[in-house]
């Protein structure tokens, strides 16, 4: 199976609405096993709507959800059987004990009785598990929430905004459990969130949604390649207006930035030096001439404003 | 295919889990109270009843069960036992609305286990509520018999097959209005819309209970089966169901396929 590269889940052309309100439009999807896919986009772009269909919540207006290569909306049980969920805020029974929450769907799903207390220590609640689910705080709802995801023992987990709600420690705590679920126990997971900065350095792979739309979906180098075309040429001078007027070919591309710098897309190491001299030529003093990068949020953010 | 496909439960295990975790949610919740204790209320009344004013409701020297019975009965079914079916109903499909849906609908179980694991819990707990009521109606007439002697309760017998036969009657008579309420409960997804729909019928039964097709509204079915108790020395309940009861089972039947339905074809957006 390792040698497999057919994907753990898969979406072809998924297209849903609520009534006659367009959400997702043509959703092709790919995850491969193994993989931590970050499924990222701003708040109403579409993600938990997504997960809803990944779970078979939601019926596509068009388009098939395929799980282990297999067609969701015809093996609806089994397929579920592998999958473990948490959508938005875990949905808890206020009236029910932590360790009773986690026996409900223990029972649900036929998984065998020693796993409640296992998952309850996996995500650090034995202590509290005799407590009333309404006394929890947010985070220990979140972990509550992980717990039932996590009792089947599922090869793909689907975690919608797992930190939410969460306080720093909470958000690296959160962090560094799905990066042990994933590269120590091999668990598939796709996690969403309209952060890049909580999962980037989590995440093995990137799918971005924009309006409904998956603007980018590749793994975490490809995005940083995206990055470089991205870059950009920043340029120290005395007066960047007039080194503008002065050359106006080589410095086409360039924006005054402060009234000593120029920033331009950075097009090539022979572009750069034909503009250094070029400057030097000119008669204008040249203080610093440096490549910037884009960080992935500004790399997200550029993603996620230029579609129309 | 590069994944072998996963072996699904089967129907009835899936139905079996899905009973399981369902009877689990009830502990401590609102619904269970109300079917363990909700039968107290009209045998704590017609108790109160019979204490202080025993003599002038029994002619001395007469067996005072049967009439013990009716009207405790009458108490309960014209209006308690309709206004429990709709809060008993609202108060289990309640136990989901706060998000419980998109956690159970995402287990690996078919919808039609869920549908029908709470139907049966349903039926279930109505079941203990009314056993529980003629247990309690009949220790309390065993203890009018000690605290009240003069009315002679512990002199007279009290034959039981009657009391059984209008227990099945009332029953059945309940079930259209519990499938209703189920069905209700599943399209509102909230305890309000139900809980107001329950009482405008329940109204409505009672406003109309004169009319001539009164068997039809399932609300008044509880009422109309009081109509089966005959006879002042010992009672006399008819096996053979009444027409309300048919009419209670048809409802039950069309609101059970509707419910299904609703639920089956629900999207899951809460």
């Amino acid at each position: 199976m390792s040698a497999s590269t057919a994907p753990l889940l898969e979406t072809h052309d998924l297209n849903f609405g609520f009534g006659k309100r367009p959400i997702l439009h043509t959703l092709n999807l790919r995850v491969e096993p193994g993989s931590i896919y970050g499924f990222l986009g701003p708040n109403g772009a579409g993600k938990s709507t997504t997960m809803r269909l990944l779970l078979g919540l939601l019926r596509p207006a068009s388009g098939t959800v395929q799980l282990f290569g297999h067609d969701l909306a015809r093996h609806r049980v089994a397929l579920l059987g592998r999958v473990g969920a948490l959508i938005e805020s875990p949905s808890l029974y206020d009236h029910l004990t932590g360790r009773e929450n986690v026996e409900a769907i223990r029972r649900l799903r036929g998984v065998p009785a020693h796993r409640t207390a296992e998952v309850l220590a996996l995500v650090g609640l034995t202590a509290d598990a005799h407590r009333p689910a309404r006394e929890y705080s947010l985070g220990m709802r979140q972990r509550l929430g992980l717990a039932l995801a996590l009792l089947p023992d599922p090869d793909l987990l689907l975690l919608d905004e797992p930190t939410n709600g969460l306080d720093p420690t909470g958000i690296i705590e959160m962090r560094a459990l799905l990066r042990r679920l994933g590269h120590e126990h091999g668990k598939t997971i796709v996690v969403s969130s309209h952060l890049i900065s909580e999962i980037e350095k989590t995440v093995t792979h990137v799918g971005v949604l924009q309006a409904g739309r998956l603007v980018f979906q590749g793994s975490l180098p490809d995005l940083q390649r995206l990055q470089t075309g991205r870059a950009q040429l920043v340029l120290e001078t005395e007066n960047a207006a007039a080194c503008r007027l002065l050359l106006p070919e080589l410095l086409a591309g360039a924006t005054v930035a402060t009234p000593g710098t120029l920033r331009l897309p950075w097009l090539s190491r022979a572009h750069a030096a034909e503009l250094a001299a070029g400057l030097v030529a000119a008669g204008q003093p040249l203080y610093e001439l440096r490549q910037e990068q884009p960080n992935l949020e500004d790399t997200f953010l550029h993603l996620t404003e230029a579609v129309v | 295919m590069e994944y072998a496909l996963p072996v699904a439960p089967g129907p009835l295990t899936q139905f079996g889990r899905a009973l399981a975790a369902d009877t689990l949610k009830l502990r401590r919740t609102a619904a269970l109270w109300l079917a363990l204790g909700g039968g107290a209320l009209p045998v704590l009344l017609n108790l109160l009843i019979f204490y202080f004013k025993g003599q002038f409701i029994v002619k001395a020297g007469d067996n005072p069960w049967p009439q013990y019975i009716g009207m405790s009965w009458q108490t309960a079914s014209v209006l308690l036992l309709p206004m429990f079916l709709v809060l008993l109903s609202g108060l289990v499909v309640n136990l989901e609305n706060r998000g419980g849906w998109r956690q159970l609908l995402a287990q690996p179980l078919s919808r039609g286990s869920v549908f029908s694991s709470k139907l049966l819990l349903l039926l279930g707990l109505n079941a203990v509520a009314q056993v529980m009521y003629v247990g309690l109606l009949l220790a309390a007439g065993v203890l009018l018999g000690w605290l009240k002697p003069d009315l002679g309760f512990q002199s007279h017998s009290i034959s039981l097959p009657p009391v059984l036969r209008l227990l099945g009657h009332t029953y059945v008579a309940t079930l259209g209005v519990l499938g209703i309420q189920y069905a209700l409960a599943l399209a509102f997804r909230g305890f309000v819309g139900p809980l107001a729909v329950g009482i405008a019928g329940i109204v409505s039964a009672l406003t109309l209970l004169r009319w001539e097709h009164i068997d039809l509204v399932p609300y008044a079915a509880p009422t109309r089966v009081l109509g089966l108790l005959k006879g002042d020395a010992q009672l006399h309940v008819a096996a053979a169901l009444s027409p309300a009861e048919w009419y209670s089972l048809g409802w039950f039947a069309l609101a059970v396929l509707v419910g299904y339905a609703l639920l089956l074809r629900r999207p899951v957006t809460d």
